[in-house]
């Protein structure tokens, strides 16, 4: 774009919100609630389509814009076996063979309906005690997580079959819902499975705004953790402390259902390791190592540092798709509700990003992501009884909300939750126990109209 | 993939918006907004392209079902063999028009990844070939993704050097390939009845119904944003994906479809897949974003028109196959992702807001 241009543009931008100030009534917009549109602050973007979640920072200089777009490709390719030119390192054990392949539009997964291949839900294993860092403790001839995928002539280390039990339950009004109790059965283990494995089902989590949530301050977190419940509202909200393999210490876990991953690089080469069966100077050993079906391909990395940083910060980069409709009657009574159902003592809506002069995109951002990024006892319902570092056997940490309400346009289903076993937000909500009882039962009590209004602000996000 | 949000212009947007938004009065039933227009080209959308495109990708993969089914190890002629190419580079075309619209069932339900997944696993692929494993429906459906769809078919058909004999192709690969070639035609037609307006829970309705009560799009602006958003997305794969990243490496092994020699053609549907959204027009030519667009703005229709055909003729001014043009023609390989990137950021910068614009 030519100089003039951006310059008329931006008077003319100037201009007609002059005007467009000199004439809007106050209501029902305060200036706190207006910056509630910029859900990502200035890495917000307006996309409402299949590709909200896919969206570049609307800031980043050309060459900064390439390393993402490094990375995007590299989010996107196929891994295949050994020997290969294109993309070698696959498995011999996997999940799935490229990241987009679980984290479909850079969305969210769902389980398998019906007979479907389970493709965007992968189980963590382990048995009671800790690993060194104070980890979950691996189960021999598994590790800690079952990869029911394999290369030619690997056997798969189980079969993941799930069944749903549906219970009926009622509104304070009368009105039914439909809660799915699912059950999982890991079958035809390669080699007999210990009696005392704990298992952990997890969905792909959506990947966009985590360069934001990466940049919020550890002080911040903190803020909002009450371990011991001082305040005595019910709601205590713990850190998860997790080891950081790069740093060789234990530090503040933001990343995945119970924030046990301290960082966004981290993540990215647990997933390609323990997904897809890539090394990389993280994880430099094969998620077979030790196993029988070890094929001794980890003398150099499959993915390299590069590549890897790049996807790192392709993740980084993913920007926030802005709210719809925040200023409708009906989403603001919903609003209302949320907070008075103390939803928002734990989905915090507002976090502000610390400044970081390396990283001006991220920097001093407000954003308005519902989360507080630490991990609360839901109850015995949602509960995987399986320990991650901190995270006890009932703790999850709170999911972000924002871009909630766009993933049947992004990814064609409303399966939330750490397994998808909630078809829609209302039973989310109503999944919700523990340290969420009051706040489960406080909507139990609403009217239907109040209820509606209620998913309506949740669909405004 | 990635779109890229022109900031500035959100910023003027929005600006305009808010012009108008403030002051809600003057805006009542604004003759910016030809609703009845809109909705015309959101349904003639679903009817010419999607459920048309879709139509003639499951034909034509039917059709290569019953080619390949002919075919006897030992008795295949090479003209058999050549039937069945062309057939495949028709299935081809309709797969990569289609492109101009990945959104909805062929990206949620995983269509997409298991009929154009590359590159081919070829070490696993082999690995099948010699096994003693029968190739049934369920089995072939059962195999990783690298291992199915149109990649391996073209490989088994075409050959490493795309001059495959008849004679050259064994038992076992044609047992492979009448798997393959049911899959890809089941999986297509699945393709098909997804939009197909009787079928229970089609996308016709969702995308139809827009601001109408349908449970994805709340507004006829957002299911029309989608059509150009998904229009970008193809530009910016097409130019930043699909051709750069070869070129850029200079690595012909990196290229998508080397056996039939087929990328520049992909390229070009790609783009003219594009047109075709543009224009509402495949068989038929019905409403498309032309009609809404010359209602208001002569001069911008006029410039997405040139930018297309310039980035359609840019593809073509590549004659080599596309493996040896990123060495022989990397002028003329540069000119054509210069032009489809012209062609993506009036896409961007002009035709989404003017969709904002005109529509609510």
């Amino acid at each position: 774009m030519r100089k003039e241009r951006i310059i008329l543009k931006v008077c003319l931008s100037v201009g007609l919100m002059v005007a467009a100030y000199s004439c809007i009534e106050p209501e029902p917009l305060t200036e706190d609630s207006y910056n509630e549109w910029l859900s990502g602050g200035s890495q917000t973007i307006f996309d409402n389509g299949a590709g909200a979640f896919s969206t570049i920072f609307p800031t980043l200089i050309t060459a900064r814009e390439s390393v993402h777009e490094i990375g995007d490709i590299a989010f996107e390719q196929t891994f295949v076996t050994v020997p290969s030119p294109v993309n070698p390192g696959l498995g011999p054990i996997f999940n799935n063979v490229s990241c987009t392949s679980c984290h479909i539009n850079d969305g969210r997964g769902k389980p398998p309906v019906g007979n479907e291949q389970i493709t965007s839900l992968l189980v963590r294993l382990s048995i009671p005690g800790t690993d060194p860092h104070g980890g979950p403790n691996p189960v021999p001839g598994f590790g800690g997580q079952l990869q029911q995928r394999t290369v030619f002539g690997s056997v798969a280390e189980a079969q993941v079959k799930i069944t749903y039990q549906e219970q009926s339950h009622q509104f304070a009004d009368g009105t039914t819902y439909n809660l799915r109790t699912p059950a999982y059965t890991l079958e035809n283990p390669y080699i007999p499975l210990p009696a005392d494995v704990m298992y952990s089902p997890r969905i792909a989590p959506p990947v966009f705004g985590l360069g934001l949530l990466e940049g919020v301050a550890e002080s911040d977190i903190l803020a909002h953790a009450d371990p011991d419940d001082r305040d005595d509202d019910g709601i205590s909200g713990r850190p998860n402390y997790a080891w950081n393999v790069v740093e060789g210490k234990k530090t503040l876990g933001r990343f995945g259902w119970k924030a046990a991953n301290p960082s966004i690089l981290q993540q990215s080469a647990a997933a390609y390791n323990e997904d897809i069966g890539i090394t990389s100077f993280i994880f430099s050993n094969e998620s077979s190592h030790n196993q029988s079906q070890y094929d001794g391909f980890d003398d150099e990395y499959e993915v390299s540092d590069s590549i890897l940083s790049s996807v790192a910060f392709y993740i980084r980069t993913l920007a926030v798709p802005g709210r719809r409709n925040a200023d409708n009657a009906i989403v603001l009574a919903g609003k209302q509700l949320f907070t008075e159902a103390k939803c928002a003592a734990c989905h915090v809506p507002r976090l502000q990003t610390s400044t970081n002069v390396a990283f001006p995109e991220i920097s001093n951002q407000i954003i308005f992501p519902y989360t507080d990024m630490l991990v609360h006892d839901m109850g015995d319902g949602l509960a995987d009884n399986r320990p991650d570092f901190d995270a006890d056997g009932k703790e999850w940490r709170t999911s972000p909300l924002w871009g909630i309400g766009l993933t049947k346009i992004v990814n064609g289903h409303q399966n939330f939750l750490h397994d998808g076993r909630a078809r829609t937000l209302t039973e989310a909500i109503m999944w919700h126990d523990g340290e969420a009882a009051q706040s489960k039962e406080f909507v139990r009590n609403l009217s239907t109209a109040d209820r509606d209004a209620l998913i309506k602000f949740l669909e405004s996000l | 993939m990635t779109m890229k949000t022109n900031y500035l212009n959100m910023l003027f947007i929005s600006a305009v918006l808010l012009s108008f938004g403030g002051c809600d009065d003057d805006n009542e039933g604004g003759s910016s907004v030809n609703e009845t227009l809109n909705a015309q080209v959101i349904n003639d959308f679903s009817s010419t392209l999607p459920q048309t495109v879709y139509s003639d990708l499951a034909s034509k993969t039917s059709t290569l079902y019953d080619q390949v089914l002919a075919l006897e190890a030992g008795d295949a002629t090479n003209a058999e063999l050549e039937a069945a190419r062309t057939t495949w580079k028709q299935a081809r075309e309709a797969w990569e028009q289609s492109e101009a619209f990945l959104f909805g069932p062929v990206s949620t339900d995983n269509i997409d990844p298991r009929i154009d997944t590359w590159p081919v696993n070829f070490t696993d692929l082999e690995a099948q070939l010699a096994s003693p494993a029968a190739f049934t429906e369920e089995y072939i459906n059962d195999l990783e993704d690298a291992l199915k769809g149109f990649h391996p078919i073209e490989y088994l058909i075409f050959g490493e050097n795309g001059d495959k004999a008849a004679a050259d192709i064994t038992d076992r690969e044609i047992e492979y390939l009448k798997g393959l070639a049911l899959n890809l035609k089941t999986l297509t037609a699945d393709l098909k009845v997804s939009w197909t307006p009787t079928a229970s829970g089609n996308y016709h309705t969702a995308f139809t119904t827009a601001g109408e009560g349908s449970s994805v799009y709340p507004t006829q602006q957002s299911a029309l944003e989608e059509l150009v958003n998904a229009m970008i997305g193809i530009c910016d794969e097409v130019a930043n994906g699909k051709i750069d990243e070869v070129f850029v490496a200079q690595d012909p092994t990196l290229e998508e479809s080397p056996f039939a020699q087929n990328s520049m053609k992909d390229f070009t549907n790609n783009i003219k897949g594009v047109k075709n959204v543009y224009l509402g027009k495949y068989a038929a030519d019905a409403k498309g974003l032309e009609d809404l667009v010359k209602e208001f703005n002569l001069q911008l229709d006029s410039n997405v028109k040139l930018k297309l055909d310039a980035a359609i003729a840019a593809l073509g001014t590549v004659t080599q196959p596309f493996g040896e043009a990123i060495i022989s023609q990397p002028i003329q390989v540069q000119n054509a992702v210069d032009a489809i990137n012209d062609l993506k950021q009036i896409l961007e910068d002009e035709l989404l807001p003017f969709v904002r614009e005109h529509s609510k």
